[in-house]
C-alpha cells in the first residue's frame, strides 16, 4: 500500500505553479501528476517518493492537501507489461476507479498507480500474477 | 358589476389632504382596536400603555409600538391574527424567506380592498377595462401574482395569468392576444427585449402601452432604456407582502414619485437609529400602518426601506403623498430577481457543513439581464481528505439547500482555504456587480 498526495486546487491561473514551486523548493521530486477536473475546481494527484513530507509542506503553506491510499504495482518497463496487470485485475473481478502510471527506470521498471474500492485485493491479484506491490518508491 | 369609480375607490383616490387626515385619524383608531384582538398586539399595546381611545390625532401614532420583521417571525404563525380563523380566505408569505417565514392573512374584505388599491394603481397609470393585461409575475405565495391579478380583474381588463419565465410563450401570448399592459420585474422585461432583439425582432412591434414594473429597485436610466426599447410607458410599483403586496404605492401618469394610498396606509419616515420622525422631506426609514386591513392589521411596520416623502402637490391633483426613489435599505437585505434574500439565510446553510471554513462571499452579477448569484465558499483545510466525490456532493448539496432557501438556482464556487478576502463585517460578504 502506498499514499498519493491529493491537493485541492481552484481552476485559476497560477494555482498549479504554486504547488509545483513549493515542492520544488523543498527538493521533492514529482514522479507523476494527474488532475481530476471538476470545472471550477479540481483535485491534483501527486505521486512522489516522499508523500508525507509533501503533504506537510503543502499544508504548512495553507493549502488543502491530504494523503490518499493507492496500490502502486511495479511492472517491467517494456511493451505489453501492463497486460499482465490488467488481466490479473480483470480475473479477480475488481473495479478500478482511477489509474495512472510512470517510469521509474527507463527500460527497466515502471509503476502503475491504481485506486479502487479494495486495494488489498488489487495488490493480492498483482502478487498472484508475479508482480510486486510497492510500499516505497525509489 | 359596480361602476368603475367604485371598483377603484375613486372617492378615496381624490380625497383632499384635509379629508385624508380626518379619515386617517378615525381609521387609525379603528385599526388599533382591530389589532388589539390579536394575542400579539393585545400584549404589545398593554406594554405600551395605549388604548385605541387614546388616538385622537395623527401625532398620537408615535405612542404606538413599532413592529419589526422579527416581530412577524416571533408571532408566526398566527400571533397577529385579529379575526376568527373562519373569516380568513387567503394567506401569503413574505417572498424568499422560506427559512424564516412570515405569513399575512386576509379576510374577504381585505382581499377586496387590496384589489381596489391595485386597480386604482393600474387605472392611475392609464390602464382601462378594454386593455389586455399579462401578468409575468410568479403566482403562489408570492404576492406579485394574485395581487396584480385581482387588481387587473377588478379594473375589468382581460387578464392573462402567464406567470414567470418561459420567454417564448410570453412573447407569443402578448402577440396573439394583443396585450397592452404588462406586469413584470424590470430585469425580466429587459431580458425579454434582449431576447427579441437577438432574434431580429423588435419589442416595439408588440404594441404594449403600459408596463407596471416593480419587485426590485431600478434606476431612471433603466426605465428610459426600457421605454425606448418597447415604446411603452414604465410605471414604478412598490409593495411588500406585510402591507398586502403590490398596490401600496404606484406612479401616476406624471411618472414622478409613487403615490402611496394614504386611505389604506399611514405613512411615517423615521430615523432608523433614533426611531424619531425625520424632518419633512428628509430621507429615513419608511414606517407603515395598515388602516383598512381587518384579518391582520400591522401597526407601525418598519419596512427597512430608505426613502423620503416628496414635497409639493403632484400636478395630477391627487393628495396622496409621493415616495421618492428608494435609496437603499437599513439592513442587509438583498433583492435578487425580485426575491428578498438575507445573507444570514445563506450563512445558515454554509454553517451546517463541517467541510466549509466559514468564510464566504455572495457574488451578484447580471447575465442576459437576469440577476445571477454565486456563493463562493472556502473549504476547511483540516477536513479535506482528498475525495473528489465528497467535493462534488458538497457542491450539489449546497446548491440544493440554498435554492430551497431563496427559491432560485445559484452557482456554488468552492474556494481554497484563505482564497477569499478576510471578512470585515457583513458588507464585505456581498459583492454586487449587477448592471
Amino acid at each position: 500500500m502506498y499514499n498519493e498526495v491529493r491537493v485541492f486546487v481552484e481552476n485559476k491561473p497560477g494555482k498549479l505553479s504554486r504547488v509545483a514551486e513549493l515542492l520544488g523548493q523543498a527538493g521533492i521530486d514529482i514522479l507523476a501528476l494527474e488532475l481530476a477536473d471538476e470545472g471550477q475546481f479540481g483535485v491534483l494527484k501527486i505521486l512522489t517518493a516522499e508523500p508525507a513530507r509533501a503533504k506537510e509542506i503543502l499544508s504548512g503553506a495553507g493549502i488543502a492537501a491530504a494523503l490518499s491510499p493507492v496500490a502502486c504495482i511495479e511492472i517491467p518497463d517494456k511493451p505489453g507489461a501492463l497486460v499482465t496487470l490488467s488481466k490479473a485485475i480483470e480475473k479477480a473481478q475488481l473495479n478500478v476507479a482511477d489509474a495512472y502510471g510512470c517510469i521509474l527506470e527507463r527500460g527497466k521498471r515502471a509503476v502503475f498507480v491504481v485506486k479502487g474500492e479494495n486495494l488489498d485485493a488489487i495488490e493480492a491479484a498483482a502478487r498472484d500474477a508475479g508482480l510486486k506491490p510497492l510500499d516505497r518508491l525509489e | 358589476m359596480q361602476e368603475l369609480d367604485d371598483r377603484i375607490g375613486a372617492r378615496f383616490e381624490w380625497m383632499s389632504r384635509d379629508e385624508l387626515s380626518k379619515w386617517q385619524v378615525e381609521a387609525l383608531r379603528k385599526a388599533v382596536e382591530q389589532a388589539k384582538k390579536s394575542p400579539w398586539y393585545a400584549s404589545k399595546l398593554k406594554e405600551a400603555g395605549v388604548e385605541p381611545g387614546d388616538i385622537k390625532s395623527l401625532d398620537d401614532a408615535t405612542r404606538l409600538p413599532l413592529t419589526s420583521k422579527d416581530d412577524l417571525r416571533l408571532s408566526y404563525p398566527t400571533g397577529m391574527l385579529s379575526v376568527a380563523p373562519e373569516e380568513i380566505i387567503r394567506m401569503h408569505t413574505s417572498s424568499g424567506t422560506t427559512g424564516k417565514p412570515t405569513a399575512i392573512f386576509h379576510t374577504r374584505e381585505d382581499v377586496d380592498n387590496w384589489a381596489e388599491l391595485m386597480a386604482r394603481c393600474l387605472h392611475g397609470a392609464g390602464a382601462r377595462p378594454h386593455d389586455v393585461f399579462q401578468n409575468m409575475s410568479g403566482y403562489g405565495l408570492f404576492t406579485g401574482g394574485l395581487g396584480l391579478h385581482y387588481g387587473a380583474e377588478r379594473l375589468g381588463m382581460w387578464c392573462i395569468p402567464a406567470g414567470a419565465g418561459n420567454t417564448a410563450r410570453q412573447i407569443t401570448l402578448i402577440r396573439d392576444f394583443h396585450v397592452t399592459v404588462i406586469h413584470a420585474t424590470p430585469s425580466y422585461a429587459m431580458h425579454v427585449a434582449e431576447r427579441m432583439v437577438q432574434e431580429g425582432d423588435d419589442p416595439r412591434s408588440l404594441g404594449i402601452r403600459i408596463a407596471a414594473l416593480g419587485a426590485e429597485p431600478y434606476t431612471e436610466e433603466m426605465r428610459l432604456k426600457l421605454q425606448d426599447l418597447y415604446g411603452f410607458k414604465v410605471f414604478n410599483s412598490y409593495g411588500l407582502s406585510e402591507m398586502n403586496g403590490p398596490g401600496v404605492a404606484f406612479e401616476c401618469e406624471e411618472q414622478d414619485g409613487m403615490h402611496i394610498w394614504e386611505d389604506s396606509f399611514l405613512v411615517e419616515v423615521i430615523n432608523p437609529d433614533t426611531l424619531q420622525p425625520v424632518k419633512p422631506g428628509e430621507v429615513g426609514e419608511l414606517v407603515m400602518t395598515t388602516l383598512r386591513r381587518t384579518g391582520m392589521p400591522i401597526i407601525r411596520y418598519r419596512t427597512r426601506d430608505l426613502t423620503r416623502i416628496m414635497g409639493d402637490g403632484c400636478p395630477c391633483g391627487r393628495a396622496h403623498a409621493r415616495l421618492a426613489r428608494f435609496v437603499g435599505r437599513s439592513d442587509d437585505m438583498l433583492i435578487i430577481r425580485g426575491v428578498n434574500v438575507f445573507p444570514s439565510q445563506i450563512e445558515e446553510v454554509l454553517m451546517g457543513h463541517k467541510w466549509l471554513g466559514g468564510n464566504y462571499v455572495i457574488h451578484l452579477s447580471t447575465k442576459e439581464s437576469l440577476d445571477q448569484m454565486t456563493v463562493k465558499v472556502e473549504i476547511a483545510k483540516s477536513e479535506f481528505d482528498g475525495s473528489i466525490e465528497r467535493l462534488r456532493d458538497l457542491r450539489t448539496e449546497l446548491g440544493r439547500q440554498i435554492r430551497e432557501q431563496v427559491g432560485f438556482t445559484v452557482n456554488i464556487d468552492i474556494i481554497e482555504p484563505g482564497g477569499l478576502p478576510a471578512s470585515e463585517g457583513k458588507a464585505t460578504r456581498v459583492i454586487d456587480e449587477r448592471a
